[in-house]
């Protein structure tokens, strides 16, 4: 008996993570906030302890309208030309 | 059909109950058997959409994984569908496709809602889907492998799976199927595949990222606003309202109430948009009130019906999707409210291609 595959058949993409920074210190970050209750006071939260131990800047708060879907690219390529290193996540 | 002929095979012994634990052992169901995919059984399955196997019909927008018009008819098989469901499926997933419906976020969120399936048009009897009475289920097949074929899809093609890229915190019973037809018996206001511009004789898919199910009894209420009080007071309940849309399915008795009273759908929609609603400290006082949520409400663009010092829910009374539908005798109606907190997933519909006969 032969039974078909029920798995998509599109071939896995490859994703490579970006190079890791040689140091964060003096460095500009980048918030994008997913719009969440708490999402941005936690990640100011962490981006207040890069200030106070590396010296960094608070260059860009981006927002998400949704939360679930990926961040507009427009928003990205923006963001990318102000910092050297992003800082997201889930804020409920 | 020579265009199966690269697809995936798996070889196994000629036991149709081995096959089955061969389809758990691969992870490939929902928890329940499933039909094995035999390469015959999903060829008759490709065989009502007319176009190539390969057509791609919906693509993940997280992880680019790709749903083809093959992949769709293998899980229709395992789900249980007949050959004329499949149109069906395939326009669940043309819906769900479209951005603003945002299927990764409304199947992968800890909100745990599940597509909700109505089909609206003559279709629906064609195929003998359940408009009538036991609506959501159990007993019909159409319904209940429609809405199990949607599931399985998420699952196998788009990898959505319980606990891994499927994250709700309770799930939701809807999960493994939530389809229903719209009930055009008796029912006196437009089918929503008219409302929604197709035109006359061209069945319609809307799907809904429904977040459960509240059953609305009103047993004593004989005016159109006693019943729809109801209904409007199940849609602002604290733990639903949200700025999210929202589906309202009138019992027949209800729904004779309401229109027998000469009121439309558009009328039905104004009142339960304007009557569902919690004041501001109301919603302060279990802390759920946000300033942003009430500007996108009450700002610029607001709805004439938008009521300051009040959260409605929805931004406008066309966010509320009313039609009728279950059995003749009860006046148990229902409310599905959306999935989480907003507005991250917009309804979505789509036209059947029915197969030519």
């Amino acid at each position: 008996m032969q039974l078909y595959s029920p798995l998509s058949t599109t071939p896995k993409r490859k994703a490579v993570r970006a190079p890791a920074l040689g140091s964060i210190d003096g460095l500009r970050i980048g918030i994008l906030e997913n719009g969440k209750l708490n999402a941005e006071e936690m990640l100011n939260e962490v981006a207040a302890l890069f200030v106070q131990h590396h010296g960094c800047t608070v260059r860009t708060l981006a927002s998400k309208k949704n939360a679930s879907a990926p961040a507009p690219s427009n928003t990205l390529v923006q963001v990318a030309q102000e910092v050297d290193f992003l800082i997201t996540g889930l804020g409920d | 059909m020579s265009t199966t002929a690269s697809f995936r095979t798996h070889e196994v012994p000629d036991d149709l109950l081995a096959a089955i634990d061969y389809c758990y052992d691969q992870g490939w169901t929902d928890g329940l058997p499933v039909v094995p995919p035999v390469v015959d059984r999903v060829k008759a399955m490709l065989a009502a959409d007319s176009r190539p196997a390969d057509t791609v019909i919906a693509r993940h927008p997280a992880t680019g994984l790709d749903l083809s018009l093959h992949a769709a008819a293998v899980n229709a098989v395992m789900a249980g569908c007949l050959p004329e469901y499949f149109p069906v499926v395939v326009a669940a997933f043309e819906a769900m496709d479209k951005p603003d419906f945002n299927f990764h976020g409304s199947t992968a969120s800890t909100g745990g809602s599940a597509p909700l399936v109505i089909v609206s048009g003559p279709y629906a009897d064609e195929i003998g889907m359940n408009a009538d009475v036991n609506l959501f289920g159990p007993g019909n097949r159409a319904n209940g492998t429609i809405g199990r074929a949607t599931r399985l899809i998420l699952r196998n093609v788009f990898q959505m799976l319980p606990g891994i890229s499927d994250k709700s915190t309770q799930g939701n019973p809807g999960k493994y199927s939530f389809c229903i037809a719209e009930r055009a018996r008796g029912n006196p206001w437009p089918p929503l595949c008219e409302a929604q511009g197709y035109p006359k004789g061209t069945s319609s898919v809307t799907v809904y990222a429904g977040g459960g199910f509240c059953n609305v009894e009103n047993h004593g209420g004989n005016t159109p606003e006693q019943i729809l009080s109801s209904v409007a007071d199940a849609m602002a309940n604290y733990g639903c309202i949200t700025l999210g849309q929202a589906v309202v399915i009138l019992a027949p008795e209800h729904m004779q109430i309401v229109a027998g009273a000469g009121w439309t759908r558009e009328k039905a929609q104004a009142y339960l948009f304007t009557q569902a609603k919690r004041s501001v400290d109301g919603m302060k006082s279990v802390g759920k009130y946000r300033d942003r949520e009430y500007d996108t409400q009450h700002g610029e663009g607001a709805h004439a019906l938008a009521e300051a010092g009040f959260m409605h829910r929805g931004l406008t009374p066309d966010d509320i999707l009313i039609t009728m539908g279950g059995g003749d005798a009860g006046g148990h109606s229902c409310f599905i409210p959306s999935w989480s907190r907003g507005r991250g997933s917009i309804m979505q519909h789509s036209a059947i291609r029915a197969p030519d006969k």
